[in-house]
């Protein structure tokens, strides 16, 4: 109301001083009020209509339409252009367009460039002023980042820095509460979902290893084209085949029937098996096993028993010692005397040598009439014999070594002998040794009627076993007394070829071993006490624990049977090491070791402890192969032999030496 | 490493240098080490001749560089190493060979005579020229030990052992060359390996194959304790006997009493033994490659002090240098005789690979002569000069 009052002058004034804040109130005024100001700004004369903001058709029907400063009545213009003149002045008036009625003075208005540009800015929605950046960057005054310097420079408050009372005495609340244990921590949450377990105390075995177990029954076969009324011709058998099937057992036929074509279903008979049939179905199901059997799973490596390692079981002969050279053919065998401190050697060169252990000299050269096979130096020390075989010849040497006293002693045993007075037949001649043999050692001279191949001595040193082996021959094994210059032949007949006799250190038993058994026999009775199956081809050589409960056999198929006369008949353990035939075999006479000898040229030593407790089983453990003897003519070590004492193993061979092994 | 703070010292007053450490490179060996010592010599006294020279480093023979030793023997590198240096053992030089008809399985020599036991059953007496003075024939069967008694001006008595089970006293005069057998001791029912004389020369003990020792003194006194045959048998001094035998042990007896003092037990049969007084030391052979040493005192019977091992066979002789408390000699079925200084055990001084065949047999003499005979019938002689300065170190 107060612009209109104010001078157009003025107005214009306003107009362009008025910022921003104005011009937004003016938003609302409607493009049409604002031209009237602009009217108002164009005439600037001093007819003013004063009847202020009121609607103009009040004064429709009067002549004036208002009244001025002065209070006098203003006039409406004079209208007299039709609508004729009206069409003529739009169509040559060029100004027409921008030209408006004032409705407060009825007088018509041209608009300025300027007022039609700000009516085009106003329809636009633009700002009124053309200068006026609506888009200027705003500048925040608290930016959202952290300045050094705060924003207010007050000083902490004190009471910020003393601990409060009450706090003090909430906490000590607590604190005594926690301590009497009437507070109690929280326990953690469980996040894991608790579910209960229907199956936890169900035995998996009842229901599942029921399933497991089961075993379907089993199914029949079905029918194919040969149960067929009419089958295909090729199912059908021809001629050959029906005779192949019926001469087949019943067992093995392929087909239970034979095939047969019928015209129609009609002409097929009563099948005649068919109770039959459906029994042996029944049978099938009743036989069959409708349990599984569970297959223990072990390792076979855990069956082998942990043996001790040879390190342990020393002491054993490791290195070769002494070689003791001098014969020139092989030498079959080797004897040890009972102290231990000679050797006896028997040759292919027709010799004996006797050796002293400890320095391997040869002492003594004994000739004899043949390659000496067999030497045996008799157990008992109080005694001071050699048997040698050689040829059908057992010589009873005396080598003089050793204590003159029981030398002496022997010779005198010898020479006591009275001849009885009834005189038997003997199956052995004996003589005497005389001359030059009896210079030489020869004290008794044994005339066998075969070859004789092994002499063992018994124990106690006065019966001397001999083999002549002779296939079937009731005459191969010769027992000797020597003190009653007597020979007995203790079997009526002899199955098979003995290979070797050995006498039980210990009790009255007589050991015989022919190619493939091994036969105890107790001399007092008279009696075959055990047959032992020695599992192999050929027995070579045997001998028998100190102890007498068992019993070593080398066989020419390279094995060494150990039996347990305890134990069984058949071989506790069989050891396969040799490569070759095995010629000897031997027990320590005090330490568990025993010892093989072999065509391969090695000696075999093992740990062959022997329990006293009846239930521990022996214990076997191989612990060296000694190496020495060169192989000549295929034939490597021929004897072996332990030392009466030391742990020393002696061996012979065919490379001509006695090489001992300490 | 390789400076090494050590200084020398010795105990010989003829090549002593100033005792001040040096610094001498690690991986120097002997004969470095013995060029510096006499540099340092000769830079003292303008008279010096070169000296081979051997060093000891805490009590140890060094053989290898010194670095190597000091690594093995667990010696700090950090200190100053004390080495001890004394003049280098010559080799001994062969002297004789003296030819026999038959294995040697004994030898005892003297400072004029040289006697031997022969497998051909006679025992035989040779000046020091190799030359033979005397077969002393007698028994029966193979020499096996032989011994000197005591020498009254040319009359001499001296004792063979035989396997014919005696002991046979002889007396020999060297100017009429005659020899008479005095006694023929019977009493074993073995053979007789072993014999010795007591240090009084009054009595002489036996061992033998039957297990016995006998001391032949009137009375006769009978030991009994071994369980096999006696190979060994030794005066420690005059009341104390020492014997090993084929039973693993040897054992100490009481010459007056005749019981028995200690056993030192063994794995392996005993086949000769050696005590030296100087080092009281009992050096023994057994049937295994090692020389084994024992102190007889000790209690504990199972302890061996030091093992030397070299030969390849048994060890069949053993002998203790009489003048030197370090040194032994030893001889085995490998055909060599090794001289050991027990300061350097794990190689011997010298090897003497002279014989062909097995040693049966050493000695050592006082004046430095080592004997060795064997199963090649000969009885070979080694002039030995340990040194003369060093005998006491």
């Amino acid at each position: 109301v107060g612009l209109h009052s104010l001078s157009m002058s003025k107005f214009t004034l306003i107009l362009t001083s008025l910022n921003l804040q104005v011009l937004d109130k003016c938003k609302i005024f409607s493009s049409v009020s604002l031209l009237v100001f602009i009217t108002f700004s164009v005439r600037s004369q001093d007819i003013r209509n004063t009847v202020g903001n009121i609607p103009m058709e009040w004064y429709k029907d009067y002549p004036h339409i208002g009244y001025d400063l002065d209070g006098k009545k203003l006039f409406k213009p004079i209208r007299n252009k039709d609508e004729l003149d009206e069409f003529l002045d739009k169509m040559e008036n060029p100004d027409y367009w921008r030209t408006v009625q004032d409705k407060m003075t009825g007088a018509d208005i041209r608009l300025s460039d300027e007022q039609v540009d700000l009516v085009h800015r106003l329809q636009q929605g633009k700002f009124g002023d053309v200068n006026f950046n609506e888009y200027e960057p705003a500048i925040d005054f608290f930016s959202n980042e952290v300045m050094i310097h705060p924003v207010t420079n007050r000083p902490q408050d004190k009471r910020s820095f003393i601990p409060s009372l009450i706090e003090k005495e909430k906490v000590g609340k607590l604190v005594h509460a926690i301590k009497m244990g009437w507070i109690k921590p929280r326990r953690p949450k469980e996040t894991t979902p608790q579910y209960y377990d229907l199956w936890a105390k169900e035995d998996p075995n009842s229901i599942l290893g029921r399933h497991k177990m089961h075993v379907p029954a089993p199914k029949m076969k079905l029918p194919g084209h040969e149960e067929s009324y009419n089958p295909p011709p090729e199912y059908l058998m021809s001629e050959e085949e029906r005779l192949a099937w019926e001469q087949q057992d019943p067992e093995d036929r392929k087909l239970s029937f034979l095939p047969q074509k019928f015209a129609c279903l009609r002409a097929v008979p009563a099948y005649s098996r068919f109770i039959h049939e459906r029994f042996e179905r029944c049978l099938d199901l009743y036989l069959c096993p409708r349990q599984r059997k569970m297959r223990v799973n072990v390792n076979p490596e855990d069956l082998i028993p942990k043996l001790p390692k040879p390190k342990d079981l020393q002491p054993f002969p490791t290195t070769q010692s002494l070689v003791y050279r001098g014969h020139s053919s092989l030498v079959r065998s080797i004897s040890v005397s009972p102290s231990g401190q000679w050797l006896v050697s028997g040759s292919d060169d027709c010799t004996v040598r006797f050796w002293e252990v400890s320095t391997a000299r040869c002492l003594k050269t004994v000739e004899v009439g043949g390659a000496v096979k067999g030497v045996a130096w008799n157990p008992n020390p109080s005694i001071c014999l050699v048997a040698v075989s050689y040829d059908d010849t057992v010589v009873l040497l005396n080598p003089g070594l050793g204590d003159r006293l029981v030398c002496t002693a022997s010779d005198q045993l010898i020479s006591s002998y009275e001849e009885p007075e009834e005189v038997k037949d003997q199956l052995v001649q004996w003589a005497v040794a005389e001359g030059e043999g009896h210079e030489q050692g020869h004290r008794l001279i044994l005339k066998h009627p075969k070859a004789v191949r092994q002499v063992t001595w018994h124990g106690k040193g006065d019966y001397l076993a001999c083999v002549m082996p002779d296939n079937g021959s009731s005459l191969q094994v010769v027992i000797h007394q020597v003190s009653k210059r007597r020979t007995q032949n203790p079997f009526r007949k002899n199955k098979g070829l003995v290979q070797c006799v050995s006498f039980h250190p210990i009790r009255p038993y007589f050991f015989v071993a022919t190619q493939r058994y091994v036969r105890v026999y107790n001399l007092i009775k008279q009696e075959l006490t055990k047959k032992l199956m020695a599992n192999c081809k050929w027995i070579s050589s045997m001998a028998i624990h100190p102890g007498g409960d068992n019993v070593i056999c080398g066989s020419y198929d390279c094995r060494l049977a150990w039996f347990d006369l305890d134990l069984s008949t058949k071989p506790y353990k069989v050891l396969r090491h040799h490569k070759k035939a095995l010629r000897s075999v031997a027990y320590h006479r005090h330490y568990p070791l025993f010892a093989s000898g072999s065509d391969d040229g090695s000696v075999i030593v093992c740990h062959g402890m022997v329990y006293n407790d009846l239930l521990q089983n022996p214990l076997i453990v191989p612990v060296k192969v000694l190496k020495g003897h060169t192989i000549t003519h295929d034939l490597g070590v021929l004897d072996v032999t332990f030392h009466p004492t030391q742990p020393w193993v002696f061996s012979s061979g065919s490379d001509g030496t006695v090489r001992l092994f300490t | 490493m390789s400076q090494v703070q050590a200084r020398f010292f010795t105990e010989n007053t003829k090549y002593l240098i100033d005792d001040v450490p040096f610094s001498i490179p690690a991986a120097s060996e002997v004969v470095d080490l013995s060029g510096v010592i006499n540099k340092l010599l000769e830079a003292k006294n303008d008279g010096h001749k070169h000296v081979e020279f051997d060093f000891l480093v805490r009590g140890q023979f060094l053989r290898t560089s010194l670095a190597n030793h000091m690594e093995t023997e667990n010696i700090s590198t950090e200190e100053v190493v004390e080495i001890e240096y004394v003049e280098k053992f010559t080799a001994p030089q062969p002297e004789e060979c003296i030819m026999h008809d038959d294995w040697i399985s004994s030898v005892e020599a003297d400072s004029e005579w040289i006697l031997t036991g022969s497998f051909d059953k006679t025992a035989r007496i040779w000046s020091m020229e190799g030359k033979a003075v005397m077969t002393v024939a007698g028994h029966t069967d193979v020499v096996k030990d032989v011994a000197w008694v005591k020498r009254d001006g040319l009359s001499s008595l001296l004792l063979t052992a035989s396997l014919d089970q005696t002991i046979m006293l002889w007396e020999w005069n060297s100017e009429r060359n005659k020899v008479k057998a005095r006694h023929c001791c019977r009493g074993h029912a073995g053979s007789v390996d072993t014999v010795a004389v007591d240090p009084t020369r009054t009595k002489f003990c036996s061992g033998s194959w039957d297990k016995m020792l006998k001391i032949w003194s009137t009375p006769l006194m009978t030991f009994s304790g071994h369980n096999e045959a006696v190979s060994s048998v030794l005066w420690m001094d005059a009341e104390e006997l020492c014997s090993a035998s084929w039973d693993h042990t040897i054992r100490l007896w009481d010459a007056e009493t005749g019981g028995q003092k200690n056993t030192i037990t063994g794995s392996k049969v005993f086949s000769c033994i050696s005590y030296s007084p100087l080092c009281r030391r009992l050096a023994s052979g057994s049937t295994d490659r090692h020389v084994r040493l024992w102190d007889p005192r000790s209690k504990d019977g199972y302890l061996v002090l030091l093992s030397l091992t070299s030969h390849n066979g048994w060890v069949t002789a053993v002998r203790w240098s009489p003048s030197h408390e370090h040194q032994l000699v030893s001889g085995s079925l490998d055909n060599v005789v090794k001289l050991w200084d027990t300061r350097s055990c794990k190689a011997p001084l010298y090897d003497l690979a002279a014989h062909e065949d097995k040693v049966m047999c050493v000695d050592w003499t006082e004046n430095g002569l080592i004997l060795s005979g064997g199963a090649d019938n000969k009885l070979y002689t080694y002039r030995y000069s340990a040194c003369v300065s060093d005998a006491g170190a």
